[in-house]
Order: structure tokens, then sequence, then C-alpha cells
């Protein structure tokens, strides 16, 4: 005979998590020694400029940076740091910071914003998608299906100035760009423009997985017990529905974390989604690396947590 | 006063094709502790009858007639009432184990579910019940058990359960939709024994829906032969077996391979179940019927009593011809 599942928190389950964090590693080195030679095969360099540089400054500067060094040196010393130091080495290009100045000043600001937003956007298109699955082919959700496409199409490159000029400039309840952790009103137009096509998308994978669902053979059982509707929903349909939006969740959590550079553009918020978009435009090396291992290293593990949830839901699961 | 009477019951679904007719004017009735088989081919109806007596149909579903259970309509009245009788006073058991028990709950908080619902237990009186109600349906070591998911039954096991789950409340009518056809055929003996066993002793009136006639021969008192979501022939069992009278039903015990006999072929009967899109016109069988005439075609022949308790629905019955 069989025995139950062992619970969540179980050494079993404690080795798995292990081992994944095991396979994390080269994982990751592998990430590191691709993007590091990919970001060296683009031409140009951090120090190309419109007007050319001495020779003996551009080798001057080179040395520097150690951009003299053969590649593969380069790569064996940028890891050595990270692993050692936890450096992540000096700006290419503002010359007084480190990359880790730079990700701790920035990344803050956009995991604030990026958790609010997704928290407003699995709230929002969780409750969206499934009211639209339960009242299916009734105007209920044709609204809902009409409000998920119409968020989703509206990018928000376009959404965020609509917001500004309604916000700030029509109306002036909110101000209309900088940020301040104390002040949540800094938040509000940043997580809109940012959850609103996430929720979008979250609320047209729960209707279709719910609509599913309450097909489903456990479900009549579940009428046939004579449960409230209310009861079937909540009691036997949520979970199984939340299961292929909890898989999307995970990468798209680490998309809202890590920041968006129109958010960050559009609304000056100094957060890390710029600083990447600068660092490749300006090929700050050290800058593009530290972010991309940052996003790397976040997407791992929001996988891991995501099938962690999916054992904690499904109990044919076994770790 | 029959515990059930059906009247005149259709199902009617909306599609994008057109309306389909599974169930056309079906009247039966049922009687307290007794057992009724009703038998049919896929597609014949006989599952959605049943799911539209317990309101359990797809949402484009409809229904007209009336279905009279304890004096109210099970037909018409409020959601609210409706689960007040659902697995209380009629319980269904459903035809695939393996998808109509909830993958993702514990079988306690299934089966405590049912009990706190509807006899207001708390959840360890209603554990400790299910924990009964396993054992009395032969689940060994139910106490250990009861803890398990679905997926950590057998598919014999997990109709056990099913059966046991829709036990609970000691329902007054059971309906089982073909409750052995997913199983294996020694798993499905054992199952249709427990159920004759239970239902001696609780004494709830059955219906057995089946496409199997040795099982309706076996456990059940009077059946009711379906096509085409009308029904064909209805009569105690004994002389539906010893004299079919309808070709339908002659078709489908001569379907039935004998090992006493040296067969060269299996008898099947020709040609596809109807295709119910569309208003239905003559007698749905008459397609495949080798008796069927003209006005089988076009006319439908109405379900009148020939004998005592013996009803049928046929222009052309096999005795007629014959004579």
């Amino acid at each position: 005979m069989k025995f139950p599942r062992p619970p969540i928190g179980t050494p079993h389950m404690i080795v798995y998590i292990l081992k994944r964090l095991a396979i994390a590693i080269p994982t990751l080195l592998l990430l590191i020694i691709f993007s590091f030679l990919l970001m060296h095969a683009a031409p140009g360099g951090p120090f190309t400029q419109e007007r050319e540089l001495p020779a003996q400054v551009l080798a001057n500067l080179n040395a520097k940076y150690g951009l003299d060094q053969p590649l593969w040196k380069q790569i064996v010393s940028y890891i050595w740091g990270i692993v050692a130091h936890f450096d992540f080495g000096p700006s290419f290009v503002y010359k007084d910071r480190t990359v880790n100045e730079i990700i701790a000043q920035g990344f803050p600001v956009t995991l604030t914003y990026g958790f609010v937003s997704f928290l407003v956007a699995v709230v929002a298109g969780v409750t969206l998608g499934a009211v639209a699955a339960v009242k299916h082919n009734t105007i209920i959700d044709y609204f809902a299906v009409g409000v998920s496409i119409g968020a989703q199409v509206l990018p928000n490159f376009v959404m965020a100035p609509i917001l500004v000029i309604v916000f700030t400039l029509i109306l002036g309840w909110l101000p209309g760009g900088g940020w301040r952790f104390s002040d949540p009103s800094y938040w509000i137009m940043p997580v809109i423009a940012l959850s609103t096509s996430y929720m979008a998308s979250i609320a047209r994978i729960m209707r279709s997985s719910m609509l599913e669902v309450l097909n489903s053979n456990h479900i009549r059982t579940a009428r046939a017990k004579g449960l409230p509707a209310h009861r079937v929903i909540l009691r036997h349909a949520l979970k199984p529905a939340l299961l292929p939006v909890i898989s999307y969740l995970g990468p798209a959590f680490v998309s809202m974390i890590t920041g968006s550079v129109i958010v960050d553009i559009y609304f000056s918020t100094g957060g890390i989604g710029k600083a990447f978009v600068d660092s490749a435009l300006n090929r700050d090396y050290a800058v593009m690396m530290g972010v991309t291992i940052l996003v790397g290293a976040l997407t791992i593990l929001f996988n891991l947590v995501v099938d962690i949830v999916y054992g904690w839901i499904d109990p044919k699961i076994r770790y | 006063m029959a515990l059930l009477d059906v009247k005149d019951l259709s199902v009617r679904f909306d599609t994008p094709e057109g309306d389909i007719h599974a169930v056309n004017g079906v009247s039966f009735s049922l009687e307290k502790g007794e057992t009724l088989g009703i038998v049919g081919e896929s597609g014949s109806g006989k599952s959605q009858l049943n799911f539209a007596l317990l309101g359990l149909l797809a949402k484009n579903g409809h229904t007209t007639g009336q279905a009279l259970f304890d004096g109210q309509d099970l037909l018409s009245i409020s959601e609210r009432k409706l689960n007040q009788i659902r697995a209380n006073r009629i319980a269904m058991v459903f035809q695939d184990p393996m998808t109509s028990l909830n993958p993702y709950m514990r079988i306690s908080d299934q089966m405590a579910e049912v009990l706190m619902l509807h006899k207001g237990l708390s959840k360890r009186a209603a554990i400790a019940e299910s924990v009964a109600m396993l054992d009395a349906v032969k689940i060994p070591d139910a106490k250990t058990r009861v803890r398990l998911y679905p997926h950590e039954f057998s598919g014999g096991m997990r109709q056990r359960v099913m059966i046991a789950m829709s036990l609970l409340c000691h329902p007054e009518v059971l309906i089982a939709d073909e409750p052995t056809t997913a199983l294996d055929v020694t798993v499905q003996a054992q199952i249709m024994e427990l159920l004759a066993e239970l239902q001696r002793e609780f004494g709830m009136a059955t219906i057995l829906i089946t496409h199997d006639l040795g099982v309706v021969a076996g456990f059940c008192e009077r059946a009711i032969v379906m096509y085409g979501g009308r029904i064909m022939e209805k009569a105690p069992v004994d002389p539906l077996f010893e004299a079919p009278t309808h070709p339908y039903t002659r078709g489908l015990l001569d379907a039935i391979p004998r090992v006493d006999e040296d067969q060269e072929s299996l008898h099947a009967i020709p040609g596809n179940p109807p295709n119910m899109t569309g208003a239905p016109k003559g007698c749905p069988f008459a397609p495949r019927c080798a008796l069927a005439d003209d006005r089988c075609r076009v006319e439908t022949p109405a379900l009148m009593e020939f004998a005592e308790g013996r009803a049928r629905a046929c222009f052309r019955p096999i005795e007629e011809v014959a004579a």
C-alpha cells in the first residue's frame, strides 16, 4: 500500500531544493559565459566615441579595465571577482560607481513598484478571469474579455503619457514623475502602467483554465453533492484552475520586479530597467553583465518557487 | 405513490450546429427499494436523462417535462431546494472514477464535506462517519487511507470511494451511471456485488444505467431500453430477456457473444446510432431496423402498454411481424 505524500518541509523536499540550487550554479556560469561572449562579439566597446580617442589613451583605458587581456582571462577574473568578493566590477561609463552600487540604488525601486504591480495584476487578473469563466457567455464575460483585450493591446508607452496627462496635468492628483519610498502616490502610475498587460494575460489564462475545470467531471461530482455554487467554485475549481496561471507567474514576477525601461523613463523612477538599457547603449559591459546575472538568478529562483507551489497544490507531484 | 415519477421528460442542447434532442418524452416511475435498469448504446440519452434529474446538465442543456420526487418537481424547483436533495436524498455514482473525484483534495475532505453540509456534523464526526462508510464498501485500512488523495487508489478502489461517498447520507434513490464501465472485468463483478449488497442493506431505490444487458439481467427487477433519446421498451427483466418484442431489444440481445454456441462472427446491429441534431421524425431505430416499413420512417410510435407491466414503442413488433 502507498503512504501519504510527505508534507511540505520534509527532508525529501529540502533535498529537492538543494539539488535544484546546485543545478543553478552551472546554469548561471553558462549564462555568464554566453552573455560575456555575445557582448564582446558585438562591434564597438565602452570607449568607442565619435571622435576617436588617441591610441595611447585607449590602450591605457583598456589596460585599466582589463580589456587588453585575452577574453578567457577576462571571463575567469570576472567570475572570480564575483565568487571571491561578490564584486561585479566598476561601471565602465560612470567612473566613480560600481555595478553593485548601481544595482543597489535602482533595484529597490523596481522591486517596490514591480512587486506592487505583481500583486495588483494577480488579484485583478485572477478575479477577472474567474468571474468571466463562471459567467461564461454573459454580458459580464464579454465585459471582462473586453477589458483584458483592451489592457493587453494598449502598450505601456501609450498608457504612461496618457496617465501623466490625466492624473498629473489635468487632475493634478499625482506627481508626474520621480520616486519616493515614503510616498506611495509616486508608485501609483508606475504600477498601473506596468501591471495592466500582465493583468490581462493572467485574466485570459485564468478564464480559459477555469472554463476547462468547470466542465470537468469532478466539478459535476461537487455539484451533485449539493454544494452551493460559490463553494463549488472556491473549494473545488479554484485550485486546479490556478495551476496554469502559476506557471506563468514565475517568469512574469521576475520581469516585473526587474522593472520596465518604459516606466523608468516616463516616470523618472530611477529603476534598473533604465540602467540596463542605458548600459547596453553605452556598452557598459559591467552593468550589462550585472543586470543580466541578476535577472538570470531571479528567473532560476522563481522557477523553483513555481515548482514548489505546484507541488503544494497538486498532490500528484512528489519530490 | 411512486418514489420518483418522471413524466414526458425531454432534454435539448443548443449547439452552434443546431439543437440536439438528447432525450425525447421519456416517462417512467421508480418504486421504493426497487432496482430499475436503463439500457442503451452510447448516445442513447440515458446519462443525460439522469443528469437532468439532478440538474447536472451542461449549461446549454434545457429540460421540459416533470420529475416528481416527494411532491416536488426536480426540474423546476430552485437551485437551493435542489441542493438539499442532491447527495442527501438522491445520490449519484458516476461512470469514470478516475476523473469524478477531485484530484486535489484528500478523500477525507471530499467525503466529510457532504456530511457537514447535509447533516451538520463537525469535521471530526464527519470523517469518522466517512471511515465507517469506507469500511462498509470494503476498503481495507480505511482509517489510514481516508487521508489519501484519489490518485493513490486503483480504479476499483476509487469507484468504491465514489460509492461510499454517495451513500453517506443514506439517500432514498441512488443513480449509478455505468458504475463499472471504466473498470476491469474482474473488478466490475466485485463492484456490482457490492452495490447489490449495499442496496439490500440500505433499502434504497436504484437506477442502474448501463449498456451491459448481463448486468441488468443480474441486478434489476425492471428495465427500460432506450434508443435515440426515446424509450423503446419497458418491462420486467424476465420477460424482456425471454421474449423481447421490440426489434431493437432483440438486436441488443443478439449482439451478446455467447460461449455455448459455435459462433463464426459477432452479431452487430448494422448502422450507427442516430444523429440527434434537428427535430426527430419517425422511429429513431427505423434506419437500422430489419422489420421497419414506410410508416416507421415517417411516424413516431408511442410507448404503449401491450401486456401487464410491459410497454413498447413499435409499429412492427417481432411477434406480430412473424405471425
